[in-house]
């Protein structure tokens, strides 16, 4: 399965970085993230919990290895991800691009391997779930930059 | 007392089937019963690096995990089932599978640990704790990718992924192609299917110490062998083994003597723990874990006179064996074989290469591969028949084996190693009773074009085949009478719905002169009936059938013997009716009834006299020297949705000949059933492996089975030539269904469409025949 597309941020930049290696913040922008934790500079492990058409909602273990990290421009994940209803694996590639101070384009693009029961039986909506997944996790992703780049006597993040 | 055989008699095992009575294997419980579940790879292909079972064995409730190392000398491939057939000069790898992977995966779905705990769900669970370590390597999806060099190899050993090859030959191909006016070369497609039973597979046993006695409930179609390689196995006697194979619904094919892993470990495990273990299969298990059929790819030419007669056939084919072969070379020869159905063909060459791929194993389904044949020589024949501007009734019609002709030997080997005789046929009446009844010259010559002109898709296929049956080694039965004037029959074969407990009642029944209702049928229990194969290839009825018949003539004799010795008249005197013994002629006479001579016949005191047998009883056994060979024409009228390609099946039509019935209503339950089968098999099932052979379409959302508005109503006309080769005249009838219906369903595609597509591949759906309609045309630009 290919993912790609753009989106851009109401943000600049080197936030928008800041923010992507940040697993506090990843965590409420990957959609079923439960846990998310650096265990290694550039690798984190976790818990995510994904529901998939007829399949209900499932553990899977994730181990994310971020690489070729070239601030704040780009870098890639390695995903590998698995629990008792299968696996997903792949690479994403994720540019960034300056659009002016207060926008940042994301490029992005990944190829995954999805294998076991949720391939076997969610295979009709694995992409458009997926599809589905990403735009929500841009928008949380969104909201995160909003959050910090509000005036601190406004609204909180929480 | 009138005869049964050749009536519609009811069934006599639908009451406990219709009022759920009837015991299938999942509605065995016993005392403390623990519950087995598998582990099994998500990757085709991939080395196994490591199985941490450690976490698993520590959750509550469960009672053990095992993995390949925990199985000891126990761990070994499983017993190759059918040895492949002595063709000179044929390759053969065998690879069958093992009970738990170690080392490497091979298809989605394999077993890679087992969990047995104190219920399903504690079971299911503990699968999430185990932790497998897998090193992903290319999956084998593509047949002809996998033949390349550098391909990645499913077994390592091996120089490729060849799982066997075979040639035969009769005649010559090359100067029959010489000789020929017009030769016609197409690569056909016929895909892998599931058999879809109703109930999955499922295996109970249990130990009990005290008997050192294994009972095992399996929904296998072959409970003795079964019973005889488990006892090998697990260094039992045969007789501490006890197989038995209820009610089961529905076999296909794949529920045969497979010995798959799990029909290996929930005994052993049982045995291993000292109580009871269950295992049944999910769906989705079911999707993975059991075998499939097909996946062939031909390259076949036909070189034909002007006058379209058929002068040769030449066919090579790949076939996908999947990950093991451990049913030898069965479907791809019956293939080979059936190819030639009902026609003369001087001059034939085929060659096939078993491929292994990383897909499940495939073995016989209902049809087993006698479809592939039957689909390619009939596509064949219709693209000859266009060719030459001949009609294609009538150019089946010039090539039929003439009724003079049997038996006929077709030159090469069939499944059961013996030559391929066809034992007895009559094919030119059935070809014309289809045509008449399908109304082919008034659908051609006026429907048609009527309803062209409407603009409507409307199509006829009309097409033959032949189905190998009632092979042997051979079936036995024992036939009593007990004292209460009952009959008791007792067969090896299994039972999955072919209305066994009515067909060998009513042969018993007629030669012992009872009401069938008084023929109570065991099958598939080996602590009833330990010698026989099992119920595959339609063969049951020719072959258990006239096992059954063989031992009731026996005891025929003996109540007549037992009667004369009552009576004190000599046994010629003697005449049977209504499970009474009478002196022929005496008026008046109350004849003995047969309990009674039973008791006699197993007295209490007394003396049984030197060389009589004690009881009414006797065993026999019927193996024929080869096969019967049943044949038929089916005939459909589609019409397509122009929008939708949806094809409504307007009528369908099988003539058949299956030699002399037993019982009308089960041989058309058997074609009903099949055409239901071949219908899903030809437009609505599929398996789709993605690249990395991961199985996209497995469960019943995405395999489309045809419900019971896509089926219609077969009108069915039996034809009766009776087989030679037993004293019934008896043919299988199993897979008559189901053979010929992909080729119907292309021709008829086909001719909706006027020849505006050429159909050269199994399965269709609205789908696909949208592609293949605007690849060959493609659609004007829209006007608006």
């Amino acid at each position: 399965m290919i993912l790609s597309g753009t989106f851009t941020f109401r943000g600049p930049r080197a936030l928008v970085w800041q923010l992507l290696q940040d697993p506090e913040v990843l965590v409420k922008v990957m959609p079923g993230a439960q846990r998310l934790s650096r265990i290694a500079d550039g690798r984190y492990q976790g818990v995510m919990k994904v529901g998939l058409g007829p399949v209900t909602a499932a553990e899977f273990a994730l181990d994310v290895t971020l690489g070729d990290l070239a601030p704040p421009e780009r870098f890639t994940m390695v995903i590998d991800s698995k629990g008792t209803l299968g696996f997903a694996r792949g690479t994403a590639n994720v540019a960034l691009d300056e659009e002016g101070p207060d926008r940042t384009a994301m490029h992005y693009t990944s190829e995954l391997q999805i294998g076991g029961r949720i391939a076997s039986v969610g295979q009709r909506v694995v992409e458009s779930a997926a599809k589905a997944m990403t735009a929500r996790g841009l928008q949380a992703l969104q909201q995160a930059i909003d959050d910090r780049l509000a005036p601190s006597a406004g609204s909180t993040s929480s | 007392m009138t005869a049964s055989v050749g009536k519609r008699v009811p069934r006599n095992e639908d009451a406990r089937l219709l009022t759920g009575r009837a015991l299938f294997v999942d509605d065995v419980q016993l005392p403390g019963m623990l519950h087995a579940a598998f582990l099994r790879s998500d990757h085709a292909h991939g080395r196994l690096r490591a199985v941490d079972a450690s976490t698993a064995r520590g959750r509550p409730g469960v009672v053990a995990v095992f993995t390949a190392d925990d199985l000891g000398d126990y761990w070994r491939p499983a017993p190759l089932l059918v040895p492949p057939p002595p063709v000179p000069g044929m390759v053969f790898n065998q690879c069958t599978q093992v009970p738990l992977a170690r080392d490497k995966v091979r298809h989605v779905g394999e077993p890679i640990a087992m969990v047995v705990a104190e219920n399903r769900y504690v079971a299911e669970d503990a699968l999430a704790d185990i932790v497998v370590d897998v090193d992903p390597l290319d999956a084998v999806v593509d047949l002809e990718r996998a033949l390349a060099l550098g391909a990645a190899r499913v077994h390592e050993h091996l120089d490729s992924n060849v799982a066997a090859r075979v040639h035969q030959q009769r005649g010559d191909y090359a100067a029959a192609r010489a000789a020929a006016d017009v030769v016609i070369t197409r690569r056909f497609w016929y895909d892998r299917g599931a058999s879809a039973a109703i109930e999955n597979r499922v295996v109970a046993a249990t130990w009990d110490p005290r008997a050192e006695q294994l009972t095992i409930w399996d929904t296998t179609q072959a409970p003795i062998p079964i019973r005889n390689g488990l006892a090998r196995m697990l260094g039992l006697a045969e007789s501490q083994v006890q197989v038995i194979a209820p009610f089961v619904g529905g076999g296909f094919g794949p529920k045969i003597m497979m010995f798959y892993p799990e029909e290996l470990l929930v005994p052993w495990a049982a045995r291993r723990l000292g109580c009871a273990v269950k295992w049944t299969e999910d769906r989705h298990e079911n999707f993975v874990a059991t075998t499939q059929e097909r996946g062939q790819l031909h390259d076949a030419e036909i070189a034909v006179t002007r006058d379209g007669r058929i002068l040769g056939v030449r066919d090579v084919f790949l076939h996908d064996t999947g990950a093991y072969d451990p049913y030898g070379l069965t479907v791809p020869i019956n293939s080979q074989c059936t190819l030639l159905g009902v026609y003369k063909v001087p001059a034939y060459d085929s060659t096939f290469t078993a491929v292994f791929t990383t897909k499940p194993i495939v073995t016989p389904v209902r049809g087993a591969g006698r479809q592939h044949g039957v689909f390619v020589m009939e596509r064949l024949l219709d693209l000859a028949a266009r060719e030459l501007g001949l009609d294609r009734v009538e150019i089946r019609r010039r090539n039929l084996i003439p009724p003079d002709a049997f038996p006929y030997d077709q030159g090469i080997i069939f499944q059961d190693f013996t030559s391929l005789t066809y034992d007895s046929g009559d094919y030119a009446p059935a070809l014309e009773r289809a045509a008449e009844l399908i109304g082919y010259e008034q659908f051609v010559r006026e429907e048609q074009p009527r309803l062209r002109a409407e603009g409507k898709h409307v199509g006829l296929g009309i097409v033959n085949y032949v189905e190998g049956t009632g092979i042997g080694p051979y079936e036995g039965a024992r036939v009593t009478v007990e004292p209460s004037g009952l009959v008791r029959v007792a067969t090896g074969v299994g039972t999955q719905g072919q209305g066994h407990f009515t067909a060998f009642a009513q042969i018993v029944a007629d030669v012992l002169a009872v009401e069938v209702a008084a023929v109570r049928v065991v099958t598939g229990d080996t602590r009833e009936f330990h010698w026989g194969t099992g119920t595959f290839a339609s063969r049951g009825a020719v072959v258990a059938g006239t096992a059954c018949r063989a031992a009731a003539v026996a005891v025929r004799q003996k109540i007549l013997d037992a009667g004369a010795r009552r009576l004190n008249v000599a046994a010629d005197t003697l005449e049977l009716s209504n499970g009474r013994v009478f002196v022929t002629g005496r008026a008046g006479d109350p004849g003995v009834p047969y309990g009674e001579l039973a008791v006699h016949a197993n007295p209490l005191r007394g003396a049984v006299t030197a060389g009589v047998e004690p009881g009414l009883e006797a065993t026999a056994y019927f193996g024929p020297d080869r096969g019967s060979t049943a044949n038929g024409v089916h005939a459909m009228i589609v019409e397509v949705d122009r929008d939708t390609l949806l094809v409504r099946i307007a009528r369908y039509v099988v003539v058949h000949d299956c030699g002399r019935l037993v019982n009308p209503t089960i041989v058309e339950g058997q074609i009903q059933g099949g055409v239901a089968h071949g219908i899903g098999n030809a437009f609505y099932e599929q398996l789709v492996f993605d690249e990395q052979g991961q199985l996209l379409t497995a469960s019943l959302m995405d395999y489309l089975l045809p419900v019971a508005t896509d089926v219609p109503d077969v009108e069915i006309v039996h034809r009766e030539t009776p087989a030679p080769g037993n004293p019934a005249g008896l043919k299988g009838v199993g897979e008559a269904g189901c053979i010929a219906t992909g080729a119907a369903f292309a021709q008829a595609i086909e001719d909706a469409f006027g020849g505006a597509v050429e159909i050269r591949e199994i399965p269709l759906s609205p789908n696909r025949l949208f592609e293949l309609l605007h690849a060959a045309a493609p659609p004007a630009p829209e006007v608006s």
